[in-house]
């Protein structure tokens, strides 16, 4: 089952810099795209570090010059985002100073090329969310990456990535007598200084107003007012994210997906569509009782991505929680949605890995599908992802091959 | 449903039966009191009667050995498989199963499994003892908590009446002098073992004992005790180890050439077995295997050169490393025990290749090695973190096929290596003429990751069906046969009855996204999650 088209493509990629582009010829393509997302025999036509076309190998032409890779009965599809994980660099990623660290930013601890993210690659991971851990209530800034690459600036997609906040348990655990009521309120007060900080450097900038000192604390909330960033909520049980979409979503109408979902948080999920907030699901992936929390399943082993469908909820992702567990069953946490009933006639688990993420974290113009224009993350895959027995045998990062399992397997 | 008197009914292994006979639709995991009765009366007098017949009929049969019958039937008799193949005839009085569009496959072994799978919560005397365990979840029956027995005589083990009520109710099946003492421990009715009968487990290692998860009864429950003895290659131990080895060998040795000469010599002296270690004695004569728990390169050829010179095959349990002396392991006609998933870290202070690889599986059978597959969680994980524990137990499988493993070495992983090791692969471990009639029914291919098991059964008996427990019936429910259909089960067969009986769903895979019944959502604060992550 495992195809060879190393020796190929090291000529095809060899050749640096003028790149004679490349064009991917392959049984099936998952594009993710809204028209034609799945196209067999398709073929896969990537310049300078972007995807040119995407079509049927029948109707599309190879372009003179371009190098030509045939995976054979391989597939290919978007390379997989992970919007929670916490291997992107050290792994000390809960500095617990205060209840609120938005000014703490992890971009600063990044190690690139790490083991960890090494083995995700190889899984097909290649963008991620590295964000802080949810031990208090602000955990501070993520930074959105790319997994293959070798420096931090060639990694990066965006910066500030996310604001982490965390509610549910974690944060209770930053000291005693820190309940629902008090992180919450730690929350709803650092964002309305945020709101503040913000509403006084737009005044300015608009000549309506003197010049704000500047605030390392209360930076990042420019972005998140201004659209350019979301919340990142760890948020997970039913009441808790309740509280989240009414604090980040409603009261501040910051742009806000619900990560590290699990739980009986889907009870609320037709609330979670109104406001058009993903849920981007994982670690736990099923729920079988939950009674201690208010909510007993009868006994029955409820799949949270089905449960969310079935609420009529149309934006989930999955997301590891690495290295809660490893970065590289990204895909297994798709596949498990399936086996817990999640609709996958509409490819829900692929969308999962690729377009729901990028369209959760305002990435979606660079990654999440193959389309023209994009960002050419494209993996090559021996069936579907969510079947932990298809191996992932090239991925390639704007176009460059950064993994080959037939030079090394890693996974 | 179950108050201890109606367990002790239920001890007759009849009940799994009702399965069939009740109609699909009634409420889920509970049957109605008088069926019941009716059904009992029933069954005992069948059983006076004569031989115990039950049929697999119509399915995809993949029996393990490498054939595939398509459209098979299995037929057992008193437990064991009679005839496999098709045209096979079915008496009149044998139940009757109707796998057609449906996979069967051998049971599932489980070479390593948490005690709590067959242990309940009457196997260990603290847990009794301690009332407390009266009010933790994991420890009444979760899959019919309406009819919580563990609670029948006041919610507290604290009063043992209930748990002497069931002893007593078990105990009679057999005479309790005779039977092993692991028998004493299981729990027929233990949560956990449906579950792990829901992922296709039929057999597991119970704290060495190898277990057939019998459901409702428990003769027989212990197939082999310690086949399997677990020895150290620690650095400091090893010397100790080989003095023990070649002492044993000595003995033997002295013993064969006794054996040989005491009818010539009759003044020949027995040798002295003293000093002799009967866990290395019974390794040399071949009657258990000596399990290493093993994952470096270097541990890995020690024990395979140690094994090679006293003349046993070893189990390396871990193996991480294996696939970079597979060569080696495949000579010494090593077993391993492989979490696929699992890693380990290269040394980099070397220059040779280390550290886990994905393909270790594929490797190691490449190279002769037996390969046994088991999870990283051997036990039942409820936390809602799927696809690594037993519950989840094709899936790792499946990852040593992601790693070149084919999808048949992947089977036998889960299936007949686990049996040899256990000692039961006469027994269990395939599907063929003579061996135990321990069976699942899957609507696919059961190392796919969307596969539910349908029906387990274990002796010849369904001890699950999908449908008729809480945990997964609500997940693509399995289209409902015709109630004529079922009706004519139990009954004696009418004319035109086979016909009719056969007409099955041919598309068990795409089941209609029902699930009619509302949410009752459940009032209160979420207390306590066991929120875990960072």
């Amino acid at each position: 089952m495992l195809a060879s088209p190393a020796a190929l493509l090291l000529l095809a990629i060899a050749a640096p810099a003028e790149e004679p582009g490349l064009a991917l010829r392959c049984a099936k393509a998952l594009t993710c795209a809204d028209e034609a997302p799945v196209i067999d025999r398709a073929l896969v036509l990537v310049k300078d570090g972007k995807i040119e076309a995407v079509g049927s190998a029948a109707e599309l032409d190879v372009p003179d010059g371009y190098e030509e890779l045939d995976v054979g009965d391989l597939w290919v599809m978007p390379g997989m985002i992970d919007l929670h994980c916490h291997v992107g660099g050290t792994r000390d990623i809960n500095d617990m100073v205060y209840q609120c660290n938005p000014g703490v930013r992890v971009m600063t601890s990044v190690i690139p090329d790490n083991p960890a993210l090494r083995v995700g690659l190889a899984a097909g991971v290649t963008t991620v969310l590295f964000i802080p851990g949810s031990g208090t209530a602000v955990g501070g800034q993520g930074v959105l990456l790319k997994t293959g690459l070798t420096t931090f600036e060639e990694m990066l997609v965006r910066e500030p990535g996310s604001l982490k906040t965390a509610q549910g348990n974690n944060p209770k655990s930053y000291g005693e007598g820190c309940g629902p009521a008090l992180y919450n309120w730690h929350i709803t007060n650092i964002f309305r200084r945020g709101r503040a900080y913000f509403e006084a450097w737009e005044a300015f900038e608009n000549g309506e107003g003197p010049e704000p000192e500047r605030d390392i604390q209360l930076d990042v909330f420019r972005a998140l007012n201004a659209g350019e960033a979301q919340v990142s909520s760890h948020t997970q049980q039913h009441a808790v994210v309740q509280s989240t979409l009414r604090i980040q979503v409603r009261e501040f109408g910051i742009e806000t997906f619900i990560d590290h979902g699990s739980m009986d948080a889907f009870r609320g999920a037709h609330l979670a569509e109104e406001l058009e907030v993903p849920a981007i699901l994982g670690p736990r992936s099923a729920s079988w009782r939950s009674n201690s929390r208010g909510y007993d399943h009868d006994g029955r082993m409820m799949g949270m991505a089905a449960e969310y469908q079935k609420r009529g909820h149309t934006r989930i992702g999955f997301n590891t929680d690495s290295p809660v567990i490893p970065q590289e069953t990204l895909q297994l946490q798709a596949g498990m949605a399936a086996r817990y009933g999640l609709d996958d006639s509409g490819m829900e688990t692929v969308r999962g890995l690729t377009i729901v993420p990028a369209e959760a974290a305002g990435i979606d113009d660079r990654v999440g599908s193959l389309e023209p224009g994009k960002d050419a993350d494209v993996i090559v895959l021996t069936g579907h992802p969510g079947d932990p027995r298809t191996s992932v045998e090239l991925v390639f990062i704007e176009g460059e091959l950064v993994y080959d399992a037939e030079e090394e397997r890693r996974w | 449903m179950k108050s201890p008197k109606s367990l002790a009914a239920a001890a007759a292994p009849f009940l799994a039966f009702l399965a069939l006979a009740a109609p699909p639709a009634v409420s889920f995991g509970s049957i109605d009191d008088d069926e019941k009765k009716k059904d009992d009366e029933e069954e005992a007098e069948e059983e006076e009667e004569g031989d115990k017949w039950f049929a697999i009929v119509g399915g995809d049969v993949h029996t393990g050995t490498g054939a595939v019958l398509r459209g098979a039937t299995v037929l057992s008799k008193n437990g064991k498989i009679e005839e496999i193949g098709y045209n096979v005839f079915i008496p009149e009085d044998a139940e009757t199963l109707d796998a057609g569009g449906y996979r069967v496959y051998p049971g599932l072994v489980a070479v390593q499994a948490s005690s709590r799978i067959s242990r309940g919560v009457f196997g260990s005397a603290e847990l009794a003892a301690d009332p407390d365990h009266g009010h933790d979840p994991h420890a009444s029956d979760p899959l019919h908590p309406d009819d919580d027995w563990s609670k029948a005589g006041d919610t507290s083990f604290g009063d043992d009446s209930a748990y002497e009520e069931l002893e007593e109710a078990v105990e009679g099946a057999a005479d309790p002098k005779d039977r092993p003492d692991f028998e004493h421990s299981f729990d027929p009715f233990s949560s956990y073992l449906v579950m792990a009968l829901s992922a296709g487990i039929t057999t597991a290692d119970q704290s060495g004992t190898a277990a057939k998860l019998k459901r409702y009864e428990i003769d027989g429950v212990a197939m082999k005790e310690k086949h399997m003895d677990n020895f150290s290659w620690s650095s400091s131990g090893r010397a100790g180890l080989r003095e023990k080895f070649d002492r044993a060998s000595e003995y033997l040795r002295e013993l064969a050439e006794y054996e040989k000469k005491k009818k010539k010599d009759k003044e020949l002296k027995e040798p002295d077995s003293k000093g002799v270690d009967s866990k290395v004695r019974s390794v040399l004569e071949g009657k258990t295997l000596a399990k290493f728990s093993a994952n470096s390169r270097e541990d890995l050829l020690g024990i395979a050169r140690f094994a090679q010179e006293y003349g046993f095959r070893p189990v390396l349990q871990g193996c991480r490393e294996g696939w970079t002396v597979a060569d080696e392991l495949g000579r010494a006609g090593a077993y391993a025990i492989v979490t696929p998933r699992s890693r380990r870290a290269k040394d980099e202070r070397l220059v040779r290749e280390g550290g886990s690889s994905i393909e270790n599986a594929a490797i190691l059978h490449r190279h002769g090695v037996q390969v046994a597959i088991i999870p990283s969680n051997t036990s039942i994980d409820l936390g809602g973190i799927t696809g690594r524990d037993l519950l989840h137990f094709p899936v790792e499988a499946g990852f040593a096929v992601r790693g070149g493993l084919s999808n048949e070495a992947a089977l036998a992983g889960i299936t007949i290596i686990p049996a040899r090791l256990l000692g039961v692969d006469h027994r269990v471990g395939t599907l063929e003429v003579g061996k135990d009639c321990d069976a699942i029914v899957t609507d696919g291919d059961v190392l796919h990751y969307q596969t539910f098991v349908q029906w387990t059964v274990v002796h010849g008996k369904i001890v699950y069906d999908k449908q008729d427990e809480l945990l997964f019936h609500h997940i693509r429910p399995r289209p409902e046969p015709e109630p004529e259909a079922v009706e004519e089960v139990d009954v004696e067969a009418p004319e035109g009855g086979e016909e009719e009986g056969e007409e099955d769903e041919e598309e068990p895979e795409e089941g209609e996204e029902e699930e009619g019944e509302g949410e009752e959502e459940g009032e209160g604060e979420g207390e306590e999650g066991d929120e875990d992550g960072r």
